[in-house]
């Protein structure tokens, strides 16, 4: 940890984040964007190469936002900073979410309200849609994803098997090419 | 109080599988809520994923609205906390123990592997949900503008989910 690092206070951190909670719409990688400015461009707390490992790190479990988050709140004042820094995050759109969804299951039966959600429900299925496609173009490289896509697919689809056992048989499926092709180069 | 801990469990149990990016979560917590323990209707989830939406944080918020739905602010409360303690956790080991980490090739390539079946998850996702919830030309219109906008145009999901909700209010 570099001596500048060491005077960013815990409010200042827990503020920083809330902020970034606020007003980071548009999700994933726009929030990465976001942070990178803030805290590696503006505030420099954290390097760019730093930053960068941290976001790769957080590609392994959860929503990166949240661990790129979590991360740079952690390389400016170690474990509460982590924490302080991922609730600063999160708060706001816990906060705002709890208010729509109290507000939804109490009023759910207002015909107006009804109404409105007839109009999102095919708009949310359209952007499932469009996720797998864009996903898909950029994910799946060779005849080996194509086959794996295509079981994870008839797997959830006919067998109706659990969406956790699917990931599971997928990440042993995963590990056996890597260690195939380690051994094998 | 009981369902509070059930609630708690389950979300650490999803929180500890949550690999893939924040959309394989829908077909894990349609799986869980819908068809296993009944907290929500077919609708309702997809109610909650247009909420979830309309806020700036991860499609993860999810799980708050399913928390609240049983057991009020406290079970949302409860559910995001637990949805995202194993990543959070994991993150702070990693930051810790940074510079003897930097070698995780097979951990990285076995994700990024198992990455086409989520792909295959999510549009298995996209095929049992609509084919569940969708009747009617109307509807099928409406999918179909939505596809084309998210698809070719670089509208954020918030505009698209409000702007159909009004379109919905004033057409039905």
């Amino acid at each position: 940890m570099d001596k500048s690092a060491q005077r960013v206070s815990l409010a200042e951190i827990f503020k920083t984040f809330f902020m970034i909670g606020l007003t980071g719409f548009g999700g994933g990688m726009a929030i990465v964007a976001l942070v990178e400015r803030v805290c590696v461009r503006e505030k420099q707390w954290i390097t760019a190469e730093e930053f960068l490992h941290g976001l790769a790190f957080g590609q392994i479990l959860g929503p990166f936002s949240l661990n790129v988050c979590t991360f740079t709140g952690h390389h400016l004042r170690g474990i509460r900073g982590g924490i302080l820094a991922a609730a600063g995050f999160i708060m706001p759109s816990f906060l705002l979410v709890s208010l729509l969804s109290w507000l939804y299951f109490t009023y759910n039966k207002l015909p107006q309200l009804q109404a409105a959600l007839k109009g999102t429900n095919p708009v949310v299925i359209a952007l499932i849609v469009v996720v797998a496609i864009d996903m898909g173009k950029k994910q799946i490289k060779n005849a080996n994803g194509v086959v794996m896509a295509l079981a994870a697919f008839g797997a959830a689809v006919f067998l109706k098997l659990n969406a956790a056992w699917i990931l599971l048989a997928a990440a042993g499926w995963s590990l056996a090419v890597t260690i195939y092709r380690r051994e094998s180069t | 109080m009981a369902a509070l801990f059930i609630l708690a469990w389950v979300y650490l149990r999803i929180g500890l599988i949550f690999v893939g990016g924040g959309y394989v979560l829908i077909p894990l917590l349609n799986h869980i809520m819908v068809e296993q323990y009944h907290w929500l209707t077919l609708r309702q989830f997809l109610d909650g994923v247009a909420i979830s939406q309309l806020t700036p944080g991860p499609l993860a918020i999810l799980a708050t609205f399913t928390g609240v739905r049983v057991g009020g602010f406290t079970g949302g409360l409860v559910a995001t906390v637990f949805i995202f303690l194993p990543c959070v956790t994991l993150m702070l080991v990693i930051g810790r123990n940074y510079h003897r980490l930097k070698n995780v090739d097979t951990i990285k390539k076995t994700l990024d592997g198992l990455l086409p079946a989520v792909v295959g998850m999510v549009g298995a996702a996209a095929w049992s949900l609509g084919a569940a919830s969708l009747d009617g030309v109307k509807e099928f219109i409406v999918l179909g503008i939505g596809f084309a906008i998210f698809k070719w145009t670089k509208m954020s999901p918030m505009v698209v989910i409000l702007g159909a909700g009004v379109v919905g209010w004033l057409l039905n």
